[in-house]
C-alpha cells in the first residue's frame, strides 16, 4: 500500500535523478516526455482536446529541440496506419488522440496488439459522439478495454509525464511486447497547469529508456519475413493466447518498471492507488482526476471521525483484480464511479470490473453501488463525493444498498422551461425568387446564368439566421449567405464537423432555418448521399406528401475534405444528386489552426511552426478541385467569396446540375483573419490578392470544359504570389532573404498549376 | 523572493477568476501569473480557461488557485468562490454570472471608463473591494493589450504578488515572439500598476455572494429525444454585441446607393433592408441600418463600401443602442417575456 506522500510533488530528495520545477498541463507534459524520449516518429491527427501535444512538439521541432519526425495523418484512421507501418519498422512511435478520433482508429489498435508491435498512445479522454461534446468523460477510453493495449491512467500532468516513460519500457519489455495507452483526463488534465517535475538529465533518462530493441523488424533486408499474415482456425485462438500470456506478464513487469523509474524520481505509481483505505469502512473507486477531488474530500470526512477512503487505478488494463479484493476485503460498501455508461448493462466498464473482481473471492461481503457521472464534461465538485461517500457510508451501516445504479448529476427539466422560440419556417415560395436564372445554351451545351442586383437579393429571407457564435470577419457567413442568396426552393443541408457546424448548433440553440444535418466528421458526403436516396426511394413510393422539390448540400471545410475524402470521392463516383460545397480557409481552424492538406507550403500554422529549424508547412496544397475533376462529375468549381457575383453564377449552375445530373463539387476561397493573422476587415485585399496572385485560381469544369472564369492576366491585374503572402501575418515570413527558396518553390507551383488550368481552358479537349 | 508567507489565507487557496471575452487575452494572463506565481515566487498553484472551440468573442473564464508551496493541489473543479474577480470587459459586469460567488472581503478589478460606476456593483458584498481601471483605452495607447495593463493592476492590488517578478514574466513570454512588444507592455504594465482608482463600496450584500452554476434549459424528461432541436434559427435571441471590441459600423443613408454589396460579405448577417424588394413587384430595396445584437464589430461591410456610406465609430455606452434597426422588430416582446437565460 503506498503512502500518498510519495506520490505527492516536491519530494524529489527521495529520488536519484536530477530534476527541476515545471508548471505544464497534460499536453505540455506529454509533450515534454515527448522530447525527452526522442521517439522517432509521430503520426497523428488533430481532434480537440489532445492536440496540443502535437501543437507543442510542432514548437520545439521549429526550435530544434528533438528530431522526431512528425507526420500528419489524413485522419485519425489514416494516423493510426501511419503509427502502426513505422513501429513496424523498429523504433519508438507515438500518437495522441482524443473521443472519435480514438474509436476512428479503433480497428488498427487489436492490430497492433495481435500482432505484437509496441508503440505509446497518449489519450486525452473525451466524450464520445452523438451528439458532438468536446469535453472530458471515460466513453473514448471504454471502448479500448477490449484492444489488447495496455492502458495507463495518469491522474495529473505529473503523472502524464512519467508514465510515458514507464509506457516506452513496458510496452518493449521482452515478455510483453504489447502498444501502451496513457490515458488522462481531457481539459481536466489535458488543459490544466500544474507544478510538476521533469528530468533534468537526460544522460540518465536515455539511460532508463534504453534503446528500442525490436526482436523482428520490416527494414532488415537481410531476414525476410512476413507480417500480418492470413490467419484462421485453429492458429488464431493461439496467437490471442500469446496475448493474453502478454498481459499476464505485464502484471509482473509493469511493477518492475514502475519501481526502477520510481526510484529515479521519488515517486510511486501501485496499479491500485489507495488512499487513506487502512480500516476504511466505506470507499469510492474512481479513475484520474475526479479521484485526486474524492481524496480532498475524504480528508475532510476523516477529520470529521468518518472511515473512508478513495480507490483509484494507475493500470486499468491489465485490471488490477488481485489489489481491489485486497483492498475491499474487509470494506463495508464501495460506491464505483463509472465517467461512461456500457448501456444495458446495469453498470459502467469501472463497476462491472470491481464486482466481477470481487465475486471471485467468497469470502467477500462487499456491498457495491454504481454511479453515472460526469458525463460530457459535467464538473466533479466536492460536493459531487461527499454524496458518494454519504451513499456508501449508508449502505455499509444499513448493509443493504437502496439504489445499485443510477445516474449522477442530471436535471429532468421542468414543464414550462424551454430554449426560446425559433423563426418560422421558410416556405420554397420565398426562397424562389430567380435570383439566378438558369438556361442551357444550345450552341456551346453549358449553361447561361444572369444574376439579379445585390440589392434585390436583399429579399431573400437567409436561410441561416444571425446570433451565431463565429469570429469577427469570418468568411464562411457570407460563403454561406451568397450561396443561400441563389439557391431556390426547399434545400437540406449537412455541415462537417468544423466552425461552421459549431458556432451555429450550440444547444439548444441553431441558427438554421432549415433542416440541418450533422455527422461524424469524416462520414458527411456518404451520409447525405443515403438521404439523396431515401428521398428519391419515398418519392418514387409515393410517401412523401406534396412531393417537395428539394435540394441536398454538404458544407465542409477543407479539414473535412482531408479526414472524409473518401467518402466524398465514393459519393462522387457514385453520382449521387447534391452538392458538396467546401470552405476553403487553409487550416483546421476549429481545433486552433493546425496543418490541413489544403495549407499552402511554408505556412505557419499551429502544426507548422516558425523557429530556427522550422519553415512552416512543408509540402504543397492539395488540389481538392482537380481531384474532384478526375471524377468526371458534371460540374466542378472554384470560387471566392470576395468575387460573390462569379460566386453565386456558380452555385446557381450547381444546383441545376445537382438536380439534374449528379454531383457537383465547389470550393469557396473563405477568409480567417485569425489564422490568417490579419486584421477582421482585410478581407477584400487578401482575397484579390490570392486570385491576382493565380495561387486561387477561380474556374469552372463544366461538362469537362474547364473555364477560367477570372484571368488576371487578361484583366491586366497579375501580381506576384508574394504581394498576397505578404499581406498574412501566417506568411510574411516566406518574404525574408532566408525564405528565398521556399518562396521560389511556392511561385514555381503555384505557375504550375495555373499554366496546366490555362492550358485547359485554351483546349476544349483537355 | 518568499512572499509565500503573505498569502491572505494559509487555510485554504487563494483563488481568482478572469471573466472575458475570447481574444482579450484573459487565458494569457492566467498562465502567465500563475506560471510566475509557482516557478518564480515559489507557491503551489493551478491554472486553466473554460472555453469550448477556439472562437474569438465568445465568453471566456479563467482560474487561476495558488497555495503555500507544500499545499497539494487536487482538484480540477472550476473557481467558484474567488478572493479576486477581474472582469475584461466592461459589459460582462451586466451578466450576474460574472460575480457570482465572489468572496466577503475579495476584490473586483473591472475594466471601464471613468464616470458613473456601472449599477451592477450594487449586488456585490459591501466589504468587497472594487477597482476600475480603463485598461482597454491605456492598452491602446501604449500599443499593448488589455491584459498587460491588468497584470500591473493585479500586481498592485494583490501585496503577496511581487510586481517585479510578474513584470519580468510578461517580458519573457514576449522576449522571443514578440520582441517588439515587450516595451509596450511594460508602459502597460506600470500604467495599470498606478492609474487604478478605488471606487467607494457600492456593494448592498452581505457575506459571500452565492456560486452560479448554469442550469441547462432541458432536461431528460422535457428535451426531445435524439438532441434534435426542433425549433428554426433561435439563435436569434443571443446578443453579441460584447464581441465587440471598441469600434461600430455607422451607416450614412444619404451616402448609400443601397448596392447590396455590404450584405453579402456582413459575417454577422446583420444589415437591415426595407421591405420593397419583397413586394409583389419588386422595387430597389433600401438599407435602413444595422442590428447592432448580433454586430460583432469585423468592419468588412466598410471595407466592401464604395461611398463611403458606412464608416468606423468608436463605441461609447448608448451609441449601439440609439442607432440600431431591429431585424426582427416582432420578437423583442418575446425577448423580454421568455424564457431566454
Amino acid at each position: 500500500m503506498n503512502r500518498p506522500e510519495v506520490i505527492d510533488l516536491g519530494l524529489a530528495e527521495s529520488g536519484s535523478i536530477s530534476q527541476r520545477a515545471g508548471f505544464l498541463s497534460g499536453n505540455e507534459a506529454a509533450a515534454a516526455a515527448a522530447r525527452d524520449i526522442g521517439f522517432h516518429l509521430m503520426g497523428y491527427f488533430p481532434i480537440t482536446p489532445s492536440t496540443e501535444v502535437a501543437e507543442n512538439l510542432a514548437e520545439m521541432q521549429a526550435e530544434g529541440e528533438h528530431e522526431i519526425a512528425m507526420v500528419p495523418g489524413d485522419g485519425e484512421h489514416g494516423a493510426a496506419g501511419i503509427c502502426y507501418g513505422a513501429a513496424l519498422g523498429g523504433g519508438r512511435v507515438l500518437n495522441v488522440t482524443s473521443s472519435q478520433g480514438l474509436l476512428y482508429s479503433l480497428e488498427q489498435l487489436p492490430v497492433q496488439a495481435g500482432t505484437r508491435v509496441p508503440m505509446v498512445l497518449n489519450v486525452a479522454t473525451r466524450t464520445v459522439s452523438g451528439p458532438l461534446d468536446i469535453r472530458c468523460d471515460h466513453s473514448d477510453l471504454y471502448f479500448a478495454l477490449n484492444t489488447g493495449w495496455i492502458i495507463l491512467l495518469a491522474r495529473d500532468p505529473q503523472a502524464v509525464y512519467d508514465l510515458n516513460f514507464a509506457a516506452v519500457r513496458i510496452g518493449e519489455h521482452p515478455d510483453v511486447r504489447l502498444p501502451v495507452m496513457v490515458a488522462y483526463d481531457g481539459f481536466f488534465t489535458s488543459h490544466q497547469r500544474r507544478r510538476l517535475e521533469v528530468f533534468d538529465d537526460m544522460a540518465a533518462v536515455q539511460a532508463f529508456v534504453g534503446h528500442p530493441e525490436a526482436p523482428l523488424t520490416a527494414l532488415d533486408p537481410t531476414r525476410p519475413m512476413t507480417f500480418g499474415p492470413y490467419m484462421n482456425d485453429p492458429d488464431l485462438i493461439n496467437n490471442k493466447m500469446q496475448l493474453s500470456q502478454a498481459m499476464t506478464a505485464a502484471r509482473r513487469v509493469i511493477p518492475e518498471v514502475l519501481a526502477e523509474l520510481a526510484s529515479l524520481t521519488g515517486r510511486a505509481y501501485p496499479a491500485l492507488d489507495l488512499y487513506r483505505m487502512e480500516d476504511a469502512e466505506a470507499a469510492v473507486v474512481l479513475i484520474n482526476s475526479a479521484a485526486e477531488t474524492a481524496k480532498d474530500v475524504a480528508d475532510r470526512l476523516r477529520a470529521d471521525g468518518q472511515r473512508v477512503g478513495v480507490v483509484s487505478l494507475n493500470v486499468l488494463r491489465p485490471f488490477p483484480g488481485r489489489e481491489v479484493r485486497d483492498a475491499l476485503r474487509h470494506v463495508g460498501a464501495v460506491l464505483v464511479g463509472d465517467r461512461g455508461d456500457s448501456y444495458g448493462a446495469d453498470g459502467g466498464n469501472l463497476a462491472l470490473e470491481v464486482r466481477a473482481a470481487l465475486q471471485q473471492d467468497s469470502q467477500n461481503r462487499t456491498l457495491v453501488l454504481n454511479r453515472i457521472y460526469g458525463l460530457g464534461g459535467l464538473d466533479f465538485f466536492d460536493a459531487d463525493a461527499e454524496q458518494f461517500f454519504a451513499e456508501a457510508l449508508e449502505a455499509a451501516h444499513q448493509r443493504s444498498v437502496a439504489v445499485p445504479f443510477a445516474y449522477h448529476g442530471t436535471y429532468s427539466g421542468e414543464a414550462d422551461r424551454n430554449p426560446p422560440p425559433g423563426l418560422p419556417p421558410i416556405t420554397a415560395e420565398e426562397v424562389s425568387r430567380g435570383m439566378a436564372k438558369v438556361t442551357p445554351n444550345p450552341e456551346s451545351g453549358r449553361l447561361d446564368v444572369e444574376l439579379e442586383p445585390l440589392w434585390a437579393m436583399t429579399a431573400m429571407p437567409c436561410r441561416i439566421a444571425p446570433g451565431h457564435g463565429a469570429c469577427p470577419g469570418c468568411g464562411i457567413f457570407p460563403v454561406l449567405h451568397q450561396a443561400y442568396s441563389v439557391l431556390e426552393g426547399d434545400l437540406v443541408v449537412l455541415f462537417q464537423t468544423g466552425c461552421a457546424m459549431v458556432v451555429t448548433t450550440g444547444y439548444p440553440h441553431t441558427a438554421h432555418r432549415i433542416t440541418y444535418l450533422h455527422n461524424l466528421f469524416q462520414n458527411g458526403a456518404a451520409t447525405l448521399s443515403g438521404l439523396v436516396e431515401m428521398y428519391l426511394e419515398r418519392m418514387r413510393r409515393g410517401e412523401l406528401p406534396g412531393s417537395p422539390d428539394i435540394t441536398f448540400m454538404m458544407v465542409t471545410g477543407d479539414g473535412g475534405m482531408d479526414i472524409g475524402m473518401g467518402p466524398a470521392l465514393g459519393a462522387a463516383n457514385r453520382g449521387h444528386h447534391m452538392i458538396i460545397l467546401e470552405y476553403d480557409n487553409q487550416g483546421y481552424m476549429n481545433t486552433g489552426a493546425q496543418l490541413s492538406y489544403a495549407t499552402p507550403l511554408g505556412h505557419r500554422t499551429s502544426t507548422s511552426a516558425l523557429g530556427e529549424a522550422g519553415t512552416g508547412k512543408v509540402f504543397h496544397h492539395k488540389d481538392t478541385a482537380q481531384i474532384f475533376a478526375g471524377c468526371h462529375l458534371p460540374y466542378v468549381f472554384t470560387g471566392s467569396e470576395g468575387y460573390p457575383e462569379d460566386f453565386m453564377r456558380k452555385i446557381a449552375k450547381a444546383q441545376w446540375y445537382a438536380k439534374r445530373q449528379g454531383l457537383v463539387y465547389g470550393k469557396v476561397l473563405s477568409f480567417c483573419p485569425l489564422n490568417w493573422r490579419t486584421e477582421d476587415d482585410a478581407a477584400e485585399d487578401v482575397l484579390q490578392a490570392a486570385l491576382d496572385s493565380c495561387f486561387f485560381p477561380v474556374y469552372e469544369i463544366e461538362k469537362g470544359h474547364t473555364t477560367i472564369t477570372y484571368d488576371p492576366d487578361v484583366v491586366g491585374r497579375r501580381r506576384p504570389v508574394a504581394d498576397w503572402l505578404g499581406l498574412m501575418g501566417k506568411t510574411r515570413h516566406l518574404l525574408a532573404p532566408d525564405n528565398a527558396d521556399l518562396l521560389a518553390a511556392i511561385e514555381d507551383e503555384v505557375a504550375r498549376r495555373w499554366h496546366r488550368l490555362k492550358a485547359m481552358h485554351e483546349h476544349p479537349g483537355l | 523572493m518568499d512572499n509565500h508567507g503573505s498569502l491572505p489565507c494559509p487555510d485554504r487557496f487563494f483563488e481568482l477568476r478572469f471573466e472575458s471575452i475570447g481574444g482579450l487575452g484573459a487565458h494569457a494572463a492566467g498562465q502567465i501569473l500563475a506560471t510566475a506565481a509557482v516557478l518564480r515566487m515559489g507557491l503551489n498553484g493551478a491554472h486553466f480557461s473554460s472555453y469550448g472551440s477556439e472562437k474569438k468573442g465568445s465568453l471566456i473564464r479563467s482560474f487561476i488557485r495558488l497555495g503555500r508551496p507544500e499545499q497539494r493541489i487536487r482538484t480540477s473543479a472550476p473557481v467558484e468562490s474567488p478572493d479576486v474577480i477581474v472582469v475584461f470587459h466592461p459589459a460582462l459586469l451586466d451578466r450576474p454570472a460574472t460575480l457570482a460567488g465572489i468572496r466577503a472581503g475579495g476584490t473586483l478589478i473591472f475594466t471601464g471608463p471613468a464616470g458613473a460606476p456601472p449599477k451592477g456593483l450594487a449586488r456585490l458584498p459591501d466589504t468587497v473591494r472594487v477597482i476600475r481601471i480603463d485598461a482597454q483605452q491605456i492598452a491602446l495607447d501604449e500599443g499593448s493589450r488589455a491584459n498587460a495593463v491588468l497584470i500591473g493592476t493585479l500586481a498592485a492590488a494583490l501585496p503577496f504578488l511581487d510586481g517585479e517578478i510578474l513584470l519580468q514574466a510578461l517580458s519573457d513570454e514576449f522576449a522571443q515572439r514578440r520582441p517588439e512588444a515587450v516595451a509596450a507592455n511594460a508602459r502597460a504594465f506600470h500604467r495599470g500598476e498606478q492609474e487604478f482608482e478605488a471606487l467607494p463600496s457600492m456593494g448592498r450584500a452581505d457575506g459571500d455572494l452565492p456560486i452560479h452554476r448554469q442550469r441547462p434549459l432541458w432536461g431528460y424528461q422535457t428535451a426531445p429525444m435524439g438532441g434534435v432541436i426542433p425549433v428554426a434559427g433561435n439563435t436569434v435571441w443571443n446578443d453579441l454585441s460584447t464581441s465587440r471590441t471598441g469600434w461600430l459600423p455607422v451607416l450614412d443613408p444619404d451616402k448609400c446607393i443601397n448596392c447590396g454589396t455590404c450584405s453579402m460579405v456582413c459575417p454577422d448577417l446583420c444589415m437591415v433592408w426595407s421591405a420593397e424588394g419583397n413586394s409583389p413587384v419588386p422595387t430597389a430595396a433600401r438599407l435602413l441600418g444595422i442590428d447592432y445584437r448580433y454586430c460583432k464589430g469585423c468592419l468588412r461591410c466598410i471595407e466592401s463600401c464604395a461611398t463611403g456610406a458606412l464608416t468606423s465609430q468608436a463605441e461609447t455606452p448608448g451609441l449601439a443602442e440609439g442607432l440600431r434597426v431591429a431585424l426582427f422588430p416582432e420578437m423583442s416582446q418575446a425577448v423580454k417575456g421568455g424564457s431566454v437565460e
